[in-house]
């Protein structure tokens, strides 16, 4: 067997414990990251249809701000933000950083989404006599939802991998981890080589799994 | 039953309806015709306030409406609607499309809304697809629901605008039967339609628009077969 796979063997063997462990704060971080985003994407979202001047350029600004800046910025930005205000742990400073950049994106996943929805499906609930809420609730927001989740699933995956640069705060997280083993093990190709597997294989999971979810959808309502 | 007294309605610069007048008694089938683009679906949308007039005023069942202050969504749920392409909610089944609007807008029970539901599917001919979704029907059972649906509501007047026009032609005719079993049971109905045979059977007053406004009123041996009007006589020989 070539050199090169023996050592990234041991390497692997020596370090998956704690590898582990972080790649469990990886997913801690994505979770937040995405749930925090779509909250916020939502609120976002409805604020941008709303038709309300004053909340659509509310809603403009951040987009622009959070889609125009980098996420690393965004994070260093936050967490000396909130720390000056606030005391608050790395670990949440970089999963609240990671929800406010995906909510940017999330927002405009859901905009699409909705005002992609027929207006004849807006039309009929109105005639109807169904108000302007419960249109939304129950007939047009249950539909873009449904259009959304490939979007919101390719979203997922990115923020997955953004989550890696949170390492620059210093949460304990795959890279950083794979950072140290790397300075400390004088074996950085082997080291990263790690980490990528550790991503790629998480991401493949998660793409499978995404693929079942839209499937059983096609299914349930073909 | 439902008044229109001098109906203006433009987009942009373009002027649809040019002053209508137009009262729809009680129990009355008026069908409207004209050539496309002359203003018929935009009159009808006028009336569900699906389209907001720019001038004149609409009365329905007594009540005339001011669009600024009166509850249009109440208006709205006593008109029914039936459109073209159907229009039904694609994530609900046949059922749920029904009973939709009785639970939310008239907070009826669910096994009372349930149990109306199946009476009007069963009228329509589609009480066996009541669980299956509007994916699975064909366009004369889509429409065939949406006309249960809007009934579900039991509305004072119903509208249909080109409810066969997306239809095969195959499919038109358990649509029509629908419309004219309602039609015989006193239904008060306002049908924008390019079915001259139904207009013919079915209609009490069958009305010409042309250019955004009504150039031809009469009943419907009278408009086939007497019309007064030069651009009603050229309409008439086009579908004939």
């Amino acid at each position: 067997m070539p050199e090169i796979f023996v050592t990234v063997y041991d390497v692997f063997m020596r370090t998956y414990p704690g590898f582990l462990e972080a790649t469990v704060v990886t997913l801690q971080l994505t979770a937040i990251g995405v749930i925090l985003g779509t909250v916020i994407g939502l609120i976002f979202a409805l604020m941008k249809i709303s038709g309300s001047k004053i909340l659509q350029t509310i809603a403009n600004i951040y987009i622009t701000i959070i889609r125009g800046t980098p996420l690393i910025v965004q994070i260093m930005f936050l967490y000396f933000g909130i720390v000056e205000i606030y005391t608050m742990s790395n670990f949440w400073a970089g999963a609240i950083a990671l929800g406010v950049h995906n909510g940017a994106y999330i927002a405009e996943i859901f905009r699409g989404s909705i005002q992609g929805i027929d207006p004849g499906q807006r039309e009929a609930s109105m005639s109807l006599g169904m108000d302007r809420r419960q249109t939304m609730s129950r007939i047009v927001f249950p539909q873009a939802l449904r259009r959304s989740i490939p979007p919101l699933g390719n979203q997922f995956i990115i923020t997955l991998k953004d989550s890696s640069l949170v390492y620059i705060i210093g949460v304990a997280e795959i890279f950083s981890l794979g950072n140290r083993e790397a300075a400390q093990s004088y074996q950085p190709f082997e080291s990263f080589l790690v980490v990528a597997l550790y991503y790629l294989v998480l991401v493949m999971i998660f793409t499978f799994l995404l693929r079942l979810y839209e499937n059983k959808l096609d299914v349930d309502r073909a | 039953m439902i008044i229109g007294e001098n109906i203006h309605k433009s987009f942009g610069d373009l002027e649809v309806l040019k002053g209508v007048d137009l009262h729809v008694k009680p129990q009355e089938v008026v069908v409207l015709v004209g050539v496309s683009g002359s203003g018929k679906s935009t009159l009808l949308r006028c009336f569900n306030f699906l389209e907001m007039i720019n001038e004149g005023k609409i009365t329905i069942d007594g009540h005339t409406v001011n669009p600024k202050k009166d509850n249009l969504t109440k208006i709205r749920a006593e008109v029914g609607m039936v459109f073209q392409h159907f229009n039904l909610f694609p994530h609900k089944t046949v059922l749920e499309n029904v009973i939709e609007a009785p639970i939310t807008v008239k907070k009826m029970k669910k096994e009372a809304a349930k149990k109306l539901g199946m009476e009007l599917l069963e009228k329509v001919g589609l009480k066996d697809k009541a669980d299956v979704y509007p994916s699975k029907l064909s366009g004369g059972q889509k429409q065939r629901v949406a006309i249960a649906r809007s009934l579900a509501m039991q509305p004072k007047v119903m509208l249909f605008d080109e409810p066969t026009s997306a239809l095969d032609p195959e499919l038109v005719g358990e649509v029509l039967q629908v419309m004219k079993q309602l039609a015989e049971e006193g239904m008060t109905m306002v049908v924008v339609t390019h079915e001259m045979k139904f207009a013919k059977e079915v209609a009490d007053r069958i009305i010409m628009i042309d250019e955004g406004k009504i150039i031809e009123s009469a009943d419907p041996k009278t408009f086939f077969e007497n019309p007064q009007n030069e651009r009603t006589k050229q309409f008439i020989q086009l579908v004939e």
